[in-house]
């Protein structure tokens, strides 16, 4: 499936292919802003494989994070494979 | 027990990339797309509470929630035998029809954007009126439907609908006669209604083959026999169609399998149809079937029994298989959950992009060899990821030789 991340925009860099720095699971990320050309800094995005698809209001991304939590998904910098036992 | 997602396969760039092998004397032989960063989030759903599995599943998808959406519902739905109430079957089809003109309007940005903006804004206005304003649905509920959905929300859809259809229906006139023809020589399915002509949400499955002869054709809830998983469980399983077997099986899905498959139920989409089908490039394809969206969602909104709905209650949780199945803009979901004691025991989740790889890696292989057409063969098979809607020559196709066999 297109897992996608909420994750909260702290710094756009402009261009023809803006940019911003984003925090997922208390971690630094970049990501392309090109979908979602309206995006400011403060607002909480949608991530996929380094592309913003969405900007999400505060409550969707509560849900979004509790949806995987409650199948026991967490987001980690040091990860093990995503494979299921 | 917690599963830890590395960041960097989710959330950093992955390089789209193109594997290829070649023969002893360098000359390609098979070119694959890498579905290693789509992680088979279905088995995680085993041990929970079905009733909360329909909750969570659409937050999973990133780029089509409402798909899945639907089909997590529908599979609940199969489960119980409730029938679904005609008004709330009406909601979560033009739920469905928002989606899919959406869906186009990400293809349209780089190339068509006066069209894609006004694919985006009838699309949103649509999936607004079908209660669900937000990313995320909400529409579906087991047995029924939910919308807040006002007049005023009817009104906005009703409103841009004639020239949003006018707009697309030019688009797909003119995106007909691209020479690009997107062949495959395996076999094409689809959804349809009891009368055999497409339905997203219909309640038959059909296959055609490469004649166009219906090779095979089954209820949904059958859905889960008719598809197997050469590699069962792996990002890219590898399905095919039971009665042809690994090879003579092999499929695809999508607005170029939906149009060989049946006709269209919508007059003016029909029209478009019979002009395609001399022709039948996929970008074509995904505008007329966003066409038909229009059209049976104008019927919809114009019926007007989209409000008031009744709140259907929890349904009973009841032990067996269920199957849910939804035809969306990137072609046929399905959602299949085996259920004991109220908890999902196993769960398959066969995604478009899935059944498509067979296809795609036929495109590829072709385009490599050609040296020709290597991000129109992605665009064509639309894998769910941000890369297949990208600009001309930013898709970032990384081709990468690999020993062995595909």
């Amino acid at each position: 499936m297109c897992v996608a991340v909420p994750a909260r925009i702290v710094e756009i860099r402009g261009g023809l292919l803006p940019m911003a720095t984003i925090v997922v699971g208390g971690h630094s990320r970049e990501c392309c802003l090109a979908y979602v050309p309206e995006a400011v800094v403060g607002d909480n995005v949608l991530v996929q494989n380094g592309f913003a698809l969405e900007v999400l209001d505060a409550e969707s991304t509560r849900q979004t994070l509790e949806a995987f939590a409650s199948v026991g998904v967490v987001f980690d910098e040091e990860g093990v494979d995503p494979a299921v036992s | 027990m917690s599963t830890r997602f590395v960041l960097d396969e989710i959330v950093d760039p992955f390089a789209a990339r193109v594997l290829v092998t070649r023969d002893s004397d360098g000359h390609i032989a098979h070119a694959r797309f890498d579905l290693s960063s789509l992680p088979r989030i279905d088995q995680l759903l085993a041990g929970k509470p079905v009733v909360e599995v329909t909750r969570v599943v659409e937050r999973l998808c990133g780029i089509c929630p409402v798909t899945h959406h639907l089909a997590g519902v529908q599979a609940v739905e199969s489960l119980t035998g409730v029938d679904v109430d005609p008004a709330a079957g009406d909601v979560r089809a033009l739920l469905h029809y928002g989606s899919v003109v959406d869906a186009l309007a990400v293809h349209l940005a780089a190339r068509e954007r006066t069209v894609a903006v006004a694919a985006r804004c009838w699309g949103r206005a649509a999936m607004a009126a079908a209660g669900s304003p937000q990313h995320f649905p909400t529409t579906a509920v087991p047995g029924g439907a939910r919308s807040a959905a006002t007049e005023a929300d009817l009104a906005a859809a009703i409103a841009v609908a004639p020239a949003g259809l006018e707009t697309l229906t030019r688009l797909a006139a003119d995106q007909i006669g691209d020479r690009r023809r997107e062949d495959f020589d395996g076999w094409n399915l689809a959804l349809t209604d009891d009368d055999g002509r497409l339905h997203p949400l219909g309640s038959r499955a059909r296959v055609v083959d490469a004649g166009g002869d219906v090779a095979v054709e089954v209820p949904v809830g059958d859905l889960g026999e008719l598809i197997v998983e050469s590699c069962p469980g792996q990002p890219a399983p590898r399905p095919y169609i039971a009665t042809g077997g690994p090879d003579a099986g092999r499929y695809r899905v999508g607005p170029v399998a939906q149009l060989l498959a049946a006709d269209v139920a919508t007059p003016r989409a029909a029209d478009l149809r019979q002009r395609w089908l001399d022709h039948r490039s996929a970008a074509a394809a995904r505008t007329i079937v966003a066409v038909a969206a229009v059209e049976a969602a104008m019927t919809l909104l114009e019926k007007g029994r989209l409000l008031g709905l009744d709140d259907p209650g929890e349904p009973p949780v009841v032990d067996g298989v269920g199957v849910g199945a939804v035809d969306g803009p990137r072609g046929l979901l399905m959602h299949r959950y085996q259920v004991g004691g109220g908890v999902v025991t196993q769960a398959t989740i066969m995604t478009p992009t899935a059944q498509n790889e067979r296809w795609l890696a036929d495109l590829l292989t072709h385009a490599l060899r050609a040296d020709h057409g290597l991000e129109d063969a992605v665009r064509a098979a639309d894998p769910c990821l941000p890369c297949s809607s990208a600009p001309p020559g930013a898709m970032g196709l990384d081709v990468t030789d690999i020993d062995g066999g595909a």
